[in-house]
Formats: structure tokens, sequence, C-alpha cells
């Protein structure tokens, strides 16, 4: 089964993979959805780390280091960030952290990436703000976003031919920055969030 | 005098040091964190693995080669020893100087 879903918090979304599990559905893999396999129902409880690595060795002694204390890796690559893991056995620690520094950490790293993809989207905008392929009112008066010389003077099929070549090219001119922005302003957004949830996770008490 | 910034090293950061005393790998210092501190300090993976790397970047343990593919072996780098030696001794001194005033009052206090 495949869900869609965003979650900003670990927590809830560590709550939600263990109602999953109590309904049948054991997570599988995570790549820009959840996949889930349908097995007999269970009690279980995930834990989420943010973390990437440099190489395949770091990620392999990572993974063992859980597993040898009772946590199993389910899903999350190298480069993915999340880390899905499933507790194993009885026995063995209920987190996979034991102070809040190291719990609050995974927010911290979490949002270093929304603030680094945010900042790699912002050259691009300011290239368009600033230069002319791009018009930030054109869609107030739809006729500037279109290029061709003498269009509007253009009569018949000759102009609906011309109108609808440039269409897609107006469309993109008028219309794009704004995607653009949305997309800059969404992952700074991400980052706000999870560094709220850093904070927030700092002053808990356990 | 000027203290070293990484003092006093958290109750954590102390038994990871003295426990990589001898070399070894990511779970045997769960283990030996546990015994050295009669059960006080139990690390779970996901904090130890953050203090293992933030160590590793300052200095303070040193990875060395492993036999075991799976699994990392660490051990606690000159550096790393000479700072836990000085954490050792500034905690000695606080202890021999609060007996010393402790002792005092008991002393006026007879």
């Amino acid at each position: 089964m495949t869900k869609f879903k965003f979650f900003a918090d670990f927590d809830k979304e560590e709550k939600w993979l263990g109602k999953m599990a109590e309904q049948g559905y054991q997570l599988k893999r995570v790549f820009l959805c959840y996949k889930f396999n349908s097995t007999q129902p269970e009690r279980a409880i995930f834990k989420i780390d943010y973390r990437t690595f440099k190489n395949d060795q770091d990620f392999l002694d990572y993974c063992t280091l859980f597993e040898d204390s009772g946590w199993q890796h389910i899903a999350g690559t190298k480069q993915s960030g999340s880390q899905y893991f499933k507790k194993t056995g009885p026995e063995g620690d209920a987190d996979i952290f034991s102070d809040l520094s190291s719990r609050a950490g995974r927010y911290k790293r979490l949002s270093y990436m929304w603030l680094s993809l945010s900042t790699a989207w912002l050259p691009l905008l300011i290239i368009m703000l600033t230069s002319d392929w791009i018009r930030i009112g054109g869609f107030l008066n739809p006729k500037t976003l279109y290029y061709t010389p003498g269009l509007w003077e253009m009569e018949g099929l000759n102009f609906w031919r011309h109108f609808l070549f440039e269409t897609p090219f107006a469309l993109f001119r008028g219309f794009l920055v704004f995607f653009w922005i949305a997309i800059v302003l969404l992952y700074a957004f991400s980052a706000i969030k999870s560094w709220w949830l850093y904070r927030k996770t700092l002053n808990e008490n356990i | 005098m000027n203290r070293d910034k990484n003092l006093p090293l958290t109750e954590t950061v102390y038994y990871i040091l003295l426990a990589l005393a001898d070399p070894t790998h990511g779970y045997i210092i769960m283990q030996r964190v546990e015994e050295l501190s009669n059960g006080q300090v139990r690390l779970a993976a996901g904090t130890l693995y953050g203090a293992i790397e933030n160590l590793l970047k300052k200095g303070f343990i040193i990875a060395v080669p492993s036999t075991d593919a799976r699994r990392k072996i660490y051990v606690i780098s000159a550096t790393g020893k000479q700072l836990l030696y000085a954490d050792y001794q500034r905690m000695n001194h606080m202890l021999n100087i609060t007996s010393k005033i402790f002792e005092k009052e008991m002393i006026e206090n007879d």
C-alpha cells in the first residue's frame, strides 16, 4: 500500500508508523511516499533519526550500531536523511536517544538541509527578478508576455498559429517566477519550522 | 589561568573517553560506559553515534583499522587523554577543596 503524507514532526511520524503497524501495515520503503507491506497486525515501536552519510562504510557502521543495540534499520538510504528504525525485541533501550540535545539534534540537521535547499534556489530567483526574460506584473497585462513582433495586428489563422505557439513561453514568463518564489518560501518555512521544533525539544523535560 | 574551553566534560563524554582507553567499537562502548558508571549512564544508539562523530571531529578520539567491515573501531587520542586528565584534575581539586572545608566546619562545630 502507498500513502502520501508529510510530517514536520518526527514524534508524530513515529506514532503514525506505530498505528499503521497495529493495523497490519509494515513500513517497507520511504521515497516521496510511504510504501507498506501487509502483515500481521502488531504492536511495534518506530523511531526516526536524521542523518546523511559521506560513504557506504559510514552508513553500514551506523546501521550496525543500531542493530547491535536492538533497532532494525527498515527504511532510509545513505543520502535520504530520514533513517527509520524498528525496535526488534522486548529488551534494550526504549528510545534511540538518551538525552535531549541528541533528540533535538535531528531537527537541527533537518533545518540546515531545508535552509541549504532554500538558498540553492535563491540565486536563480534573483536572476529572474533582475533580468527581463521574466515579467512580474505580466499577468496583469497578459499581452506584454508575448514577444512576437506585430502579433496583435495579425488576423485569422496566422494570428492563432503564432499566438498558440508562443503561449507556453508566455505562461513561463508570467508565472514561473511565482512557482519559484513559492518553492523558496516553502523551503524557508520548513527550515524555520524545523528550527522551532529543535528549540522546543531542547526545552522539553524527559 | 586559561582553561580549555572543552572543560568541564559532560558525564557522557567523560565516560566515552574513559571507555576508549582500549580500542573498541560502538556497541562495546555502550556496555563499558554502563559498567564504568555502575549503571548510571546508559547511552542509546543515536546519542552515542552523535557523540562519536563530535569527538572524532574535535580529534579527541581516532578511528583505527578494523577487521570487522561492519563496525568501526575507535581509540582515545593523545589530545583526548590530555583533556580527560585535565578534567580528572579539575574534579579532584573540587573533591579536595570540598572535604577540606567540610572537615574544618566539623571541627569548629564540635
